[in-house]
C-alpha cells in the first residue's frame, strides 16, 4: 500500500518526512535484494550438484569404469589370467642435483649390485638433467632407496603389460606397443574394449593349450621339423580351446622376437594340406546324389590327365568304393569321384564351407586361401585330394567341424560364450553320418592310414594328409612335405575337433625313413586325445556299445590282399 | 537503536555465513578424503593385479605339470582308469585284444 501511496505523492511539496520514507523504502528494497542474492547463493553453494564440473571426484566415484584406469585383463575360459597390466617403477636421476657423487654411487651399488661403479661414475658425471638408470625396480628396492635418502633420484611409475604364462597362446594374445596400444592378436582386435578397462574372456583352455604345445613340440623335435600347428575346437559351437603355432615366442619379449616366430601358422599360414581334403570330396559326392557308397572306381592304373599322371601312395589293383577311397587314401579314386560331380559343384561346397575366403576369427592374423579356380578337369581332380588348394589349419578344423556337426556350419571363435545365431546347413545329416563312419574307419580299420592315432575308448576318427611342399621359386619339392591330420572324437557324437599340421618333418631311423602323416601326425593325435579327453569330460566308451552302433554305419573295407586273389 | 527484525536478520546472516563456511570446509575435507580413498583403491587394485599376475605365474600349466610329475608322483589318466561301470566287463577283453594287435 505504501508503494501505491508513494506514486501518488505530490513531489512539488518536497515534504521532509515523505522524503525520508522514500529513502527508507529504497534502502529496504536494496536490503531485500541483497538478502535474496545471498540466500540464493547460500543454497546453491551448499547443495552438491552431481553434474557440476567442479565436483569431478563425485562423478568419478559414481562411474565405475573411470575408477579402473588400467588396461583390461585377458582371461582364459577358466578365468586364469593370460594378460594383465601392472604398475612398475623406473629409476631416473638428475646428475645436477647430486651433492656427493662418491657417496651416491656407493649407496646405489649397495641397493643395485648389478650396476657397475665405473659405468655409474661416467653416467652421473655428465651435464644431462635426466638419466634413466634402471627401467624397472622392485617394491623392495624402492623402499631401500627411500631409506637411503639419495638426492637427485626420481622414481617414475609406468604401466606394463605382462603375460604370466610366457609362451602360452602368445600368437593369440598378441602384444601392445610402448604406449599401451594393441598391435597384434586379441590385444589389437579388442583394443578399444581393453583400453576402457574392460576384460576379455577367451575360449582358450590354458591346460589344453599347454598339452598341445608340449606334445607338438616333442614331435617336431623328434622329426626335426620346421614347425607346426595344433588346434582343438568345440565341434558344436566352434569355440577354439587351443590354437598352437610353433615355433612360438615369449609374449613378454614381443619386440625382440624374429618375424619367423611371430608368424601364426594356425590361422595365417596357408598350406596344401593334402588328402585331408578327401573328406570334403566324399561329402560333396554323397551330397550331390550323383554317387553312392556302392559305386566303385578303378584305381588299378595311374590316371593320366593332360600332362599330369595321378598316382596312389598305396596302390590297389581293383575297383574301390568311396569308403575305401578314403580309408586307403586313393588319389586316383578321389580324382575320379571329383570328375563325376565337376568343378562348379566342388567350388560351391568349398565356398559354403568357408574354404575360399578369410575366416571371421577375432584376431587380425588371418590367411586368405588360395585355390586354383580355372574350372579345368585337372584342377578339379587335384583339388579333390588337396593339391592346388592352400588353406590354413583353422580353415580345415572349421570345415571338419561343419561336416561332423550334422552338416550345420561351425564358425570358429576365440571368445567364450559367443553365440552364432545362424543355423546354416551345408550338408545333410545323412551325409554327415556317412563321413563320420568313414573317418572312424581311417583310424580303427587295419588298412586305415591313421591307425597310429587309435586311442582305445575315445573313438577317434579323422583323415591324414601328406603333401609336397610348394617351392618358393615355384613347383613342388620332392624332399619337403607338409603332413596333417584332421579329425574328431568321440566319433559317435563328435564333441571336439583336432587338427594337426607339421611342416617339413624329416624321415627318422625309428620311422624307417618315413615322414608321412601316418607316421608323424597320427601318433601325436593318440597322445593328445589320451591326455585331454579326461580334462574335457569325454569318458571312454566301447565301440560295441549300442550308442555307437546306432550312430554310425559299418562299411566293409577290403585290403591289398583282396586284389591278389582277383 | 537496533530493532528486533534487524537483529534477527543479522543473526540469520551470521548463522548462514558460518554454516556456509563449515559446509565448504567439510566438502573440501571430504574431497581430500575421497582423493585419498581413490588413491588407496588404485594402489590396492594395482597390488591385486600384481598378486593375480604372480598367482597366474605360479599356476602356469608347465609348472603344475612338473610339480605333479616330480613331487607328487602323479601320472596321466589312462582310459582304463575311467571306464563306465556297464562297459567294465567287456572293456578288459577289448583292450587286451587291442594291445595284442
Amino acid at each position: 500500500m505504501k508503494i501505491f501511496n508513494f506514486f501518488n505523492l505530490d513531489l512539488s511539496k518536497q515534504n521532509q518526512s515523505k522524503f525520508r520514507k522514500i529513502k527508507l523504502l529504497i534502502c529496504s528494497l536494496l536490503l531485500i535484494m541483497s538478502f535474496t542474492i545471498i540466500g540464493y547463493r547460500t543454497i546453491s553453494l551448499a547443495s552438491i550438484n552431481k553434474e557440476d564440473v567442479s565436483n569431478k571426484a563425485y562423478a568419478e566415484i559414481e562411474n565405475e569404469p573411470n575408477l579402473k584406469s588400467l588396461r583390461g585383463n585377458i582371461y582364459d575360459r577358466n578365468n586364469k589370467i593370460l594378460a594383465t597390466t601392472i604398475s612398475t617403477l623406473s629409476l631416473n636421476v638428475n646428475p645436477q642435483e647430486i651433492l656427493n657423487l662418491d657417496q651416491t654411487i656407493t649407496k646405489l651399488i649397495k641397493i643395485f649390485p648389478q650396476l657397475k661403479e665405473k659405468d655409474l661414475y661416467k653416467r652421473l658425471n655428465s651435464n644431462k638433467r635426466h638419466i634413466n638408470l634402471l627401467k624397472e625396480i622392485s617394491p623392495r628396492e624402492y623402499v631401500n632407496l627411500l631409506n637411503a635418502g639419495i638426492e637427485g633420484l626420481k622414481i617414475e611409475t609406468k604401466n606394463k603389460r605382462i603375460y604370466p604364462n610366457n609362451t602360452l597362446a602368445s600368437h593369440i594374445l598378441g602384444a601392445t606397443d610402448i604406449d599401451g596400444n594393441g598391435i597384434a592378436g586379441i590385444e589389437k582386435m579388442f583394443d578399444s574394449q581393453l583400453q576402457g578397462g574392460r576384460d576379455v574372456t577367451l575360449s582358450i583352455h590354458s591346460g589344453i593349450q599347454h598339452i598341445i604345445r608340449k606334445l607338438l613340440l616333442n614331435q617336431i623335435k623328434k622329426f626335426e621339423a620346421e614347425g607346426g600347428a595344433g588346434i582343438i575346437m568345440n565341434a558344436k559351437n566352434g569355440e577354439v580351446l587351443s590354437s598352437v603355432s610353433l615355433p612360438d615366442y615369449n609374449a613378454n619379449n614381443y619386440n625382440s622376437v624374429l618375424n619367423e616366430k611371430l608368424f601364426n601358422k594356425a590361422t595365417k599360414g596357408i598350406y596344401e594340406l593334402g588328402s585331408t581334403l578327401k573328406l570334403i570330396t566324399a561329402a560333396i559326392a554323397f551330397e550331390s546324389n550323383l554317387i553312392n557308397e556302392n559305386d566303385v572306381f578303378d584305381v588299378s592304373k595311374p590316371l593320366k590327365v593332360s600332362s599330369r599322371i595321378i598316382n596312389d601312395f598305396h596302390p590297389l589293383n581293383y575297383a574301390i568304393n568311396i569308403p575305401e577311397v578314403i580309408v586307403h587314401s586313393s588319389n586316383i579314386g578321389s580324382a575320379k569321384i571329383a570328375e563325376k560331380f565337376g568343378s562348379s559343384t566342388q567350388l560351391k561346397y568349398l565356398k559354403s564351407l568357408g574354404l575360399l575366403s578369410k575366416l571371421s576369427l577375432e584376431i587380425p592374423e588371418l590367411g586368405k586361401p588360395q585355390v586354383l579356380i580355372d574350372k579345368k578337369v585337372l584342377s578339379t581332380m587335384t583339388i579333390s585330394y588337396g593339391h592346388g588348394i592352400s588353406i590354413t589349419p583353422m580353415h580345415l578344423a572349421s570345415a571338419t567341424a561343419t561336416i561332423v556337426n550334422s552338416g550345420v556350419k561351425v564358425n570358429p571363435t576365440l571368445i567364450k560364450g559367443k553365440i552364432d545365431k545362424k543355423n546354416e546347413v551345408i550338408i545333410s545329416n545323412k551325409t554327415s553320418i556317412k563321413i563320420k563312419s568313414i573317418m572312424r574307419l581311417v583310424v580303427s580299420n587295419e588298412y586305415g592310414t591313421a591307425k597310429k592315432a587309435e586311442a582305445p575308448g575315445y573313438l577317434i576318427g579323422g583323415k591324414t594328409g601328406t603333401a609336397e611342399k610348394i617351392n618358393p621359386s615355384g613347383g613342388y619339392s620332392k624332399k619337403e612335405n607338409i603332413v596333417a591330420f584332421t579329425g574328431a572324437f568321440p566319433m559317435n557324437d563328435p564333441e571336439f575337433i583336432l587338427t594337426i599340421m607339421i611342416d617339413n618333418p624329416k624321415g627318422q631311423k625309428f620311422s624307417f625313413g618315413r615322414r608321412t602323416a601316418g607316421w608323424v601326425a597320427a601318433p601325436i593325435v593318440k597322445k593328445i586325445v589320451t591326455r585331454i579327453a579326461p580334462i574335457l569330460g569325454v569318458n571312454p566308451q566301447l565301440e560295441s556299445s549300442s550308442k555307437f552302433s546306432n550312430n554310425l554305419l559299418n562299411y566293409k573295407i577290403r585290403g591289398k590282399n583282396y586284389g591278389a586273389n582277383l | 537503536m537496533i530493532r528486533y527484525p534487524s537483529s534477527l536478520i543479522f543473526f540469520v546472516i551470521l548463522f548462514t555465513g558460518i554454516s556456509l563456511y563449515q559446509i565448504k570446509h567439510s566438502i573440501t575435507k571430504k574431497e581430500i578424503e575421497l582423493t585419498q580413498i581413490k588413491n588407496n583403491i588404485k594402489s590396492a587394485q594395482s597390488n591385486i593385479n600384481i598378486l593375480k599376475a604372480e598367482l597366474s605365474y605360479l599356476k602356469r600349466p608347465d609348472r603344475i605339470e612338473k610339480i605333479a610329475l616330480e613331487k607328487l608322483g602323479l601320472r596321466e589318466i589312462l582310459p582304463t582308469d575311467i571306464w563306465n561301470i556297464n562297459d567294465l566287463v567287456n572293456a578288459t577283453n577289448i583292450l587286451s585284444n587291442g594291445e595284442n594287435k
